[in-house]
């Protein structure tokens, strides 16, 4: 069995984050484990800036304008409380991470670049050119390896493992040698990402983005909060999802439906294809409802007209985006698109230092809501999210596991696991994993995507339900224990499967309309009956229970949202 | 209108040759034939995990990001590094001319299974590199209430190795890590650079010392990892950048830095490399034994040796360029 | 009589000591497909890399006046060196990325009256053969098809590396020089190192590694039965057939493989003789049955 002190879930900006905060002390054991390796963790894909009030660029920028624009930005579903210090701290973390050898681009004076973002008031997003979450990873783990961190690279959590107060650890595998492990710890912080890959080919995220922590817990029986809120992008690549920023719209781009027609003229004529994110991505959803779009369900980002020249000067990396993955250029033809998944605000239930209901088990990051992001997320308050939170989960968790001792652990799960994992490579037939995920991302998209109504939800819940009696016949056709990547995504999309069905009900159950999650049957936000978390427990059945939960209101009485 | 919407994508039965291995199983590796429709558009990782998904279930590959930005997916396609994930494979089959690509893992590492490959080995030598910031206090604040000061210049100076994302395609081409698998290899010594030309840092000396120790001089400049790098980070011009440094400091001599010197010299002196004398000017007196050997060499031919310099046209006027160059630098402005 | 394909030449520093007879032999072969090489008279030694390990300016200073010289007199520069092509091409790239850099090493030349305009083309001997003199017009050329012969290709990197100093065909899949070799009649024989770099320029840095990746080279070469390699590098040349012996027995090999310089193959095909060619100054004795 192994022992940690603290066990970080998860290598990406909140859980390297974590674990130097941890680290720091050098008495304590602190391990990191990670399916992948650190370096690869979806942090590096955020590009455009981490949000802190700095004021280099706009002397006039406080930290309160920043509180503000967040809370409004979540369409006032976030704890202005958790707003509060996350937006108080902002400074101060970014200026340790650019400390620690960040290479944030620089202004004149030679002080952190910062640019205007959608939703801010005032010009704060730190940037490295479009690299900001790239170069914010490898600093995380550069300084990891200068204080020797510990890192469990390529393996795969299992299950969280507590006595119903206190933590006790996890199980995980191996995957490089394929065997199931006890580790015990003290303290366990969650900080696996988000869980956009629910909606499969229809998201932006990175392909382990499965909400492996988020279920976890959640099988562990701690309550998961606001998971019906994913946060969806106009502009993804047809095939892959990736996204195409919203400078190609920027640049003076056109959208348009399979027939050719610049469609925006029906819903923003006068802002056309410049309107808001979500107004832009539903007006895309609508062109595909009603038939018009192009041969495989995708409208078009048209930059033809802007020419060879501008196209090649302008917007040179959206150019190479294009050619490299879709095998189009944007000069010649016009680009094939479809909105896209791209954000989880909801997440595993934690109070403002990162600890959920259990002691010592804590959340961080994409995985975690606190919340601070609402029912909708501003750009760049991601990545100060995982900063913030990272960091407080970590100071927290060294205090913790400094003042308490192990509880102890019993194998059973490990054997539970292992035998799970044993049925699952025994026979040859059964239900592919391949067909599952697609028609789960399919089903997500269409009936719990961009727009929801109560009709398509009862059904997509059903529909779920029959994914996970399916799962249950599947069977791992590669038989080999060593570096199984089959028995990963099955694993993945076990817990896929699971958290897809709390989005599900809980998109059913919340019948109003606010920031992210749009019902065409409760179109307004309706602050009298849901102005409340969605907090969701795994039933006896299995089944997912809410609950609702009152949202913290410090300074900003709930207004319209309007920008 | 409706042409230019739906234009023609192309479309190929490509053979797909994948290179297999599962240590515990195999002896040795061997090669596996898809039959993939190749489409406009598809990437090579679009075509390894159809291959997956509805072929063989069991063919192991890394993948995460799909965009270009984690790392984890660099595999061999005909035999060049590139990352799966942004490497179409329409326009590999049109400049190989041929229906048939073969995908192997990178090399210079131990292959775990399939196209996954044991990075480990490249991580530690990145570790003993130092491969991190160590404050410099007189440009880092003590307190987290300013940052430090940096001008757009003296980022610019590392900023394109940041780039960098460990993907490991410049090591899996570098001849030189092939034939001594202890030296450090491109990427790794790109990030020494990365650390040691950051105004913000302290700790050049020893950082200097493990990049020497780790073959700092065995680069041949063969410039393949600039070719293959995905992100454009030019390992090898980091390289020349960083042995500038080992020089500037003054205090590792070596075989590499003499030449250096030697060539550099030359050249302001000749306008071209004195060559006959190069054995002893980098190698001291031990470099006669090689003199006497070309001496020999020639004198077998019929040929009789000389110790002059082969000067190129061009030598008078070359020490005008050298002494110009030094004033711009005494002024810093020079603009590389 | 066609018209003559003329270059301004670049001859660098490699044709020193016993290898100045390529001079000869370069201009003699060049003869036989009308290529008439015009020295450029006031060049420098551009560096070869190393220069810049001291000062990135300077080199750039240096190569961009050799590059003047051959705008001056109006013509391509041409180099049989892979390695000045490379030092030189990426030269060009810089200034031309850079337009500060570029001015500043034209302030740097105007001390001496010159100027380097960026509109110098540069090209390389398997471009001269396969792009400029053209497959065809060599193929009437070749009156002694070397039929028969196993030979191994070996590009080496400077012409290749990187990608887009390279203007005339794909760098990942080049074929200029097996489609000239396949001109001259010659079998042409894949081998798994060809791709591989054979360490020349460690030579004085570090010259036991330099010696293990040219027996790795010649080695793959060889167990492929092939009767020579041809390159199109002449430092390449220098690494696999000077210093052959010194690295097979330094790495515990033992065998012979011939190694041509492509011009010398190229000659032989046009009916010239191996005394011509004064194949006797090689390091590993080439009796070919021709």
């Amino acid at each position: 069995m192994l022992t940690y002190d603290i066990l970080i879930v998860g290598s990406g900006g909140a859980g390297l984050y974590a674990a130097l905060e941890s680290r720091m002390e050098e008495d304590l054991q602190v391990g990191v484990l990670t399916k992948v390796y650190p370096t690869r963790s979806h942090t590096g894909a955020a590009q455009g800036g981490v949000n802190a009030a700095l004021a280099n660029l706009d002397p006039t920028d406080t930290w309160q304008d920043h509180w503000f624009d967040t809370v409004k930005g979540s369409d006032y579903l976030a704890d202005q409380d958790a707003a509060e210090i996350m937006t108080r701290e902002a400074p101060m973390v970014v200026r340790e991470m650019e400390h620690w050898g960040c290479p944030f681009s620089r202004t004149d004076e030679g002080k952190i670049a910062q640019r205007p973002f959608g939703g801010a008031s005032k010009p704060r997003a730190c940037f490295s050119a479009d690299k900001v979450g790239h170069v914010m990873l490898h600093t995380l783990y550069e300084q990891g390896i200068r204080h020797g961190v510990n890192f469990l690279n390529e393996w795969q959590v299992l299950s969280l493992m507590h006595d119903g107060q206190r933590c006790q650890g996890v199980t995980a595998i191996n995957t490089q040698t394929g065997r199931v492990h006890t580790i015990q710890a003290k303290a366990v912080i969650l900080a696996t990402g988000g869980h956009g890959r629910i909606y499969w080919t229809r998201t932006s995220n990175a392909l382990g983005n499965t909400g492996d922590g988020t279920a976890i817990a959640y099988r562990a029986g701690l309550p998961i909060k606001d998971m019906e809120f994913i946060q969806f992008h106009p502009t993804g690549l047809r095939r892959t999802g990736i996204l195409v920023s919203e400078g190609a719209r920027g640049e003076g781009g056109f959208l348009l439906n399979g027939l050719g027609e610049r469609f925006m003229s029906r819903y923003a004529p006068e802002k056309m294809e410049l309107g808001p994110r979500d107004l832009v991505s539903r007006s895309c959803e609508t062109e595909v409802r009603e038939g018009r779009a192009g041969p495989e369900g995708e409208v078009f980002l048209d930059l033809t007209h802007l020419g060879r020249e501008r196209i090649l000067e302008r917007l040179p990396q959206i150019r190479e985006l294009c050619i490299e993955f879709e095998g189009v250029d944007p000069i010649e033809e016009p680009i094939p698109i479809k909105p896209t998944a791209h954000y989880s605000m909801g997440g595993i239930h934690t109070d403002l230092n990162g600890q959920t209901s259990i002691e010592g088990i804590y959340a961080a990051g994409e995985a975690g809501c606190v919340s601070v992001h609402g029912a909708n997320r501003l750009g760049g308050n991601s990545l100060l999210d995982i900063l913030i939170f990272g960091r407080r989960a970590g100071k927290h968790a060294l205090e913790y596991a400094r003042n308490n001792s192990f509880v102890p652990v019993d194998t059973g799960q490990e054997e539970a696991d292992t035998q799970m994992i044993a049925s699952m490579m025994e026979g040859d037939s059964g239900a592919s994993i391949a067909d599952i995920r697609r028609a789960m991302g399919n089903l997500m998209a269409e009936k719990v995507g961009v727009y929801r109504n109560g009709k398509d939800l009862e059904s997509a819940v059903s529909e779920l339900a029959d994914l996970q009696e399916q799962f249950k016949t599947v069977r791992i056709q590669d038989k080999t224990k060593a570096f199984n990547t089959e028995l990963v995504a099955a694993l993945e999309l076990k817990n896929m499967l699971d958290l897809a069905e709390v989005v599900a009900v809980g998109a059913l159950e919340r019948k109003e309309s606010r920031g992210a999650h749009t019902r065409e049957d409760h179109p307004e936000r309706d602050d009298e009956n849901w102005l409340a978390h969605t907090m969701a427990a795994m039933g006896d059945d299995g089944r997912p229970k809410l609950d609702f939960s009152p949202v913290t209101i410090t300074e900003f009485e709930p207004k319209a949202r309007t920008y | 209108m409706i042409e230019k919407i739906t234009p023609d994508r192309k479309s190929i039965l490509a053979n797909i040759r994948i290179q297999r291995f599962t240590p515990s199983e195999h002896k040795s590796a061997y090669f596996d034939n898809f039959k993939v429709n190749v489409e406009t558009g598809m990437t090579v990782l679009e075509a390894l995990r159809l291959i997956k998904n509805t072929q063989d279930s069991s063919l192991t590959f890394r993948a995460f990001c799909r965009s270009k930005i984690c790392g984890s997916c660099a595999v061999r396609v005909n035999g060049k590094p590139v990352l799966a994930c942004s490497t179409q494979l329409m326009p590999i089959l049109e400049d190989f001319k041929k229906d048939s690509v073969s995908i192997q893992p990178l090399k210079n590492m131990p292959v775990l299974r399939d196209l996954v490959v044991d990075i480990e080995p490249v991580i530690e030598k990145l570790s003993k590199m130092h491969p991190y910031l160590m404050e410099n206090r007189e440009r880092i604040p003590e307190t987290l209430e300013q940052e430090s000061i940096m001008s757009k210049q003296e980022h610019s100076r590392f900023d394109y190795i940041t780039d960098c994302i460990l993907c490991g395609s410049c090591y899996s081409a570098c001849s030189a890590v092939d034939a001594d698998p202890s030296y450090a290899g491109p990427l790794t010594l790109g990030k020494a650079y990365r650390f040691s030309a950051d105004v913000r840092d302290d700790f050049k000396g020893e950082r200097m010392q493990a990049a020497v120790d780790q073959g700092l001089w065995s680069c041949a400049q063969c410039r393949k990892c600039i070719n293959v790098c995905p992100k454009d980070t030019r390992p090898a011009v980091s390289i020349q950048r960083m042995r500038k440094m080992s020089i500037d400091d003054g205090i590792h001599d070596t075989a590499g830095s003499r030449r250096a010197k030697a060539y550099t010299g030359d050249v302001a002196k000749y306008g071209q490399v004195n060559k006959p004398m190069l054995p002893v000017i980098v190698n001291g007196p031990k470099g006669w034994a090689a003199i006497e050997a070309a001496d020999n060499y020639l004198k077998k031919h019929g040929i009789e040796p000389t110790r002059q310099v082969c000067t190129l046209g061009g030598q008078s006027s070359t020490q005008k360029i050298y002494d110009k160059v030094k004033e711009l630098e005494a002024k810093g402005e020079n603009k590389t | 009589m066609s018209e003559k394909i003329r270059y301004g030449f670049y001859s660098g520093c490699c044709f020193q000591g016993a290898d100045a007879r390529f001079f000869d032999i370069l201009r003699d072969v060049f003869a036989k497909v009308d290529v008439e090489l015009d020295l450029i008279e006031d060049a420098v030694c551009c560096g070869s890399g190393v220069i810049e390990e001291r000062s990135e300016l300077t080199s750039l200073a240096v190569n961009a006046k050799n590059m003047a010289h051959a705008e001056q007199m109006g013509l391509p520069l041409y180099t049989p060196c892979s390695t000045c092509y490379n030092v030189i091409s990426n030269a060009q790239k810089r200034m031309k990325e850079d337009p500060a850099v570029h001015a500043q090493v034209n302030e740097i030349l105007a001390e001496q009256g010159m100027e380097y305009k960026g509109t110098c083309k540069l090209t390389h001997t398997l471009w001269v053969f396969a792009q400029d003199v053209g497959l065809d017009k060599l193929k009437e050329r070749v009156t002694n098809p070397l039929t028969g012969l196993r030979v191994a290709s070996y590009y080496g990197c400077h012409t290749r590396n990187p990608a887009d100093i390279q203007g005339y065909e794909s760098a990942d899949n080049p074929t200029s020089l097996e489609d000239i070799l396949e001109v001259l009649g010659v079998q042409i024989v894949e081998y798994d190192t060809k791709d591989d770099c054979c360490g020349y320029h460690l030579a004085w840095p570090n010259n036991d590694l330099n010696m293990k990746m040219t027996s790795n080279v010649l080695e793959g070469a060889h167990t492929k039965d092939v009767d020579l390699m041809v390159t199109s590098c002449p430092l390449c040349f220098k690494s696999m057939d000077g210093t052959q012996a010194k690295a097979l027995a330094q790495t515990g090999k033992n065998f012979q493989l011939p190694v041509l310089f492509l011009p010398e193959l190229v000659g032989l095909a046009c009916g010239m003789t191996s005394e011509d060619m004064m194949l006797k100054y090689h390091g590993v004795p080439v009796n070919l049955r021709l």
